[in-house]
């Protein structure tokens, strides 16, 4: 496992930060002999959102029912906050919180009622009931829809209310198993919307799952790709896909110079680099047509203005400028040669939740 | 680092709360899981009723002419109601593991086995919201075969242990349900074993006629099966008033129940993985 540093980018968490969960050397091997998961050791700390991420059968799953006590692993040591998982179980349980991959509300209870039996299995006082499922419905958007059964909510909804469900015992870390899995593009924006909330405003410990790139670029703090049971890389998203190579910026031109002014030759910057250069005028290349691609060195974005400045002094017209920045299915393709495909399991959870959702009507 | 695990030692030292009084919390919640949601959906119930109503009114109304089918003293009506109370119970229960199988592949047991509830609770819980629904089998079969006249004592205090004995039937047999849904494991193998069981639970019984006309060997599985201590003890209670067997016949039941309860337990996580 490498842990990457860069010169520049995002600061790595300060050490001062307390561990939520720490998992060292967790290894299953399933009777068939099969090793889901072979040494795994990360350290998620107190109020950062961490992901797994990888392909389908990378392991995240086992990784994800270990800690949670839902399966004995072959070997290796589990912490949530320092207190050891596997001796302790019950008691850890009572402090996380976990919403699996596949439905975990039941259809034929109303909201209110699916989050009053979780507090209770989680034993919270009578006295403060109430008030905890009244904020947790709330929190998620879901209050006006409490007392109606859960068979009759969208699948983002359902969504919803299964984190609401997990916050009852407002857990110290929540879980989260692919929290996006079968849900259409507008619900899996709001889902994230409120995972983000969650974390911000309540400074919740949140750690997933999911094999969604964009998912885990935009929820993570950090991130730890997954494969074939090990993990292969991990760091800050921006931390990895920095160490995959400099980022790109395509200029287009257009037809001449401004002010029918001869153009001269684009000197750049130091720091940048010319990967491709149109050079010049020649049969077929229409207004627009030109297109050169710069390397940057450091942050794509803030290398655009030196690099107007200079096609400025070169008196060459820019028509538009765009930046391309490799993205984390780059870094998973640097580390393991593949690239994550959607694979079995998604579409079994996806089918899960939609023959779920047929039933329950 | 002392102070760094405050939150769960917190927790870890009001776990000392007693894990009996625990155990009973939670089969009581995931109980009351259940009872909410017939709540929401009653009409299921009297659905369910309609089977054993037909199996008195259709099956017992030919069978009651065939003489020597049953004890002299009694009608064959009066004397199959306690088999057919039992067996809507059976029918009830077998089918738990089923839905245990369903919320395996939905998420919904994943997410019960991440509370803090003991795991066997889970599975006393599962037989109590059994009983509940052979509760309310009962009290349709006894309401018919009361307003059909078959005969059988209407007896309040007896008519209450009947109830007794539905409650450890229906527990008995849904764990029984719950241990073959861990050897299943899918909803389809599930369904398939519940059909070949039942058959064999009812028929080699003396649900719906003495053992006595069976052959030996028949005779001994009859003896082994719980469904008939169930069905003697509902019979001593409704018709013979002659309570000489009733202890053995509870004690058979009960001892059954324990017994299929602790192994469900015990397999629940095989279900789960």
């Amino acid at each position: 496992m490498a842990e990457l540093t860069t010169g520049q980018g995002v600061a790595p968490s300060p050490p001062a930060l307390k561990s939520a969960v720490r998992v060292e050397g967790l290894t299953k091997v399933y009777p068939n002999g099969l090793r889901a998961v072979d040494s795994v050791s990360f350290d998620v700390k107190e109020g950062e959102v961490f992901g797994l991420l990888g392909p389908n059968g990378a392991g995240k799953t086992t990784v994800i029912k270990s800690i949670l006590t839902l399966t004995s692993p072959t070997s290796g040591r589990i912490f949530i906050r320092s207190v050891d998982a596997l001796a302790n179980q019950a008691a850890v349980r009572q402090v996380m919180g976990y919403v699996p991959q596949e439905v975990s509300v039941d259809g034929d209870l109303t909201a209110y009622e699916n989050l009053l039996i979780f507090s209770k299995l989680y034993y919270v006082d009578r006295a403060e009931r109430g008030t905890r499922i009244r904020e947790a419905l709330r929190y998620m958007g879901l209050d006006e829809r409490s007392d109606d059964l859960v068979k009759t909510f969208s699948g983002g909804m359902m969504r919803r209310l299964e984190i609401a469900q997990a916050l009852v015992n407002r857990p110290s870390v929540l879980f989260l198993d692919e929290p996006s899995i079968g849900l259409d593009p507008a619900a899996r924006l709001e889902v994230w919307r409120h995972v983000r909330k969650l974390n911000e405003e309540l400074r919740t410990t949140i750690f997933l799952t999911t094999h969604d790139m964009l998912e885990a670029d935009r929820l993570c703090h950090r991130i730890a790709i997954m494969n074939a049971g090990k993990i292969v890389v991990s760091g800050s998203p921006d931390e990895l896909k920095a160490g995959v190579g400099r980022e790109l910026v395509s200029v287009r031109m257009g037809g001449g110079g401004p002010g029918g002014l001869e153009s001269g030759p684009v000197v750049l910057p130091p720091g940048f680099e010319f990967m491709k250069q149109d050079d010049g005028p020649g049969p077929g290349r229409g207004a627009g047509g030109r297109e050169d691609v710069i390397l940057v060195g450091g942050r794509a974005e803030e290398g655009v203005p030196q690099i107007v400045r200079a096609y400025e002094a070169a008196r060459v017209d820019v028509s538009s400028i765009s930046v391309s920045r490799p993205t984390l299915d780059d870094v998973f393709l640097k580390y393991t040669a593949t690239r994550i495909g959607e694979a079995e399991e998604f579409r079994q959870a996806k089918s899960a939740r939609r023959s779920f959702r047929k039933h329950a009507r | 680092m002392p102070g760094e695990s405050n939150a769960v030692a917190g927790v870890l030292h009001e776990r000392q709360r007693p894990v009996l009084l625990r155990f009973v919390t939670s089969s009581l919640v995931v109980a009351e899981m259940e009872a909410r949601k017939i709540k929401h959906a009653s009409s299921e119930l009297w659905i369910r009723a309609i089977q054993p109503a037909l199996w008195l009114l259709v099956f017992g109304s030919a069978l009651a002419g065939v003489r020597d089918i049953a004890p002299s003293q009694f009608s064959y009506m009066a004397f199959i109601t306690p088999g057919i109370l039992s067996q809507s119970v059976l029918f009830i229960a077998i089918f738990y593991g089923v839905t245990l199988v369903w919320e395996r592949d939905l998420g919904l047991l994943n997410k019960l086995l991440a509370t803090p509830a003991p795991r066997p609770s889970i599975v006393v819980g599962k037989a109590l919201a059994a009983s509940i629904r052979g509760v309310f089998q009962g009290l349709l079969v006894l309401a018919l075969s009361i307003a059909i006249g078959t005969g059988i004592s209407v007896n309040l205090l007896y008519i209450l242990g009947v109830f007794g004995v539905v409650i450890l039937l229906a527990m008995c047999f849904s764990s029984l349900s719950m241990v073959i849904a861990s050897l299943a494991r899918t909803r389809d193998r599930m369904m398939g074993l519940s059909q070949v069981i039942i058959f064999p639970l009812f028929f080699a019984s003396n649900a719906i006629y003495p053992t006595q006309i069976m052959p030996e060997w028949l005779q001994l599985v009859a003896k082994a099966n719980p469904l008939s201590y169930g069905v003697q003890a509902v019979r001593s209670l409704l018709l013979t008033q002659n309570f000489t067997m009733l202890p053995t016949d509870l004690a058979v039941l009960a001892g059954y129940t324990l017994g299929l309860l602790s192994l469900a337990s015990l397999v629940l996580r095989r279900i789960a993985s």
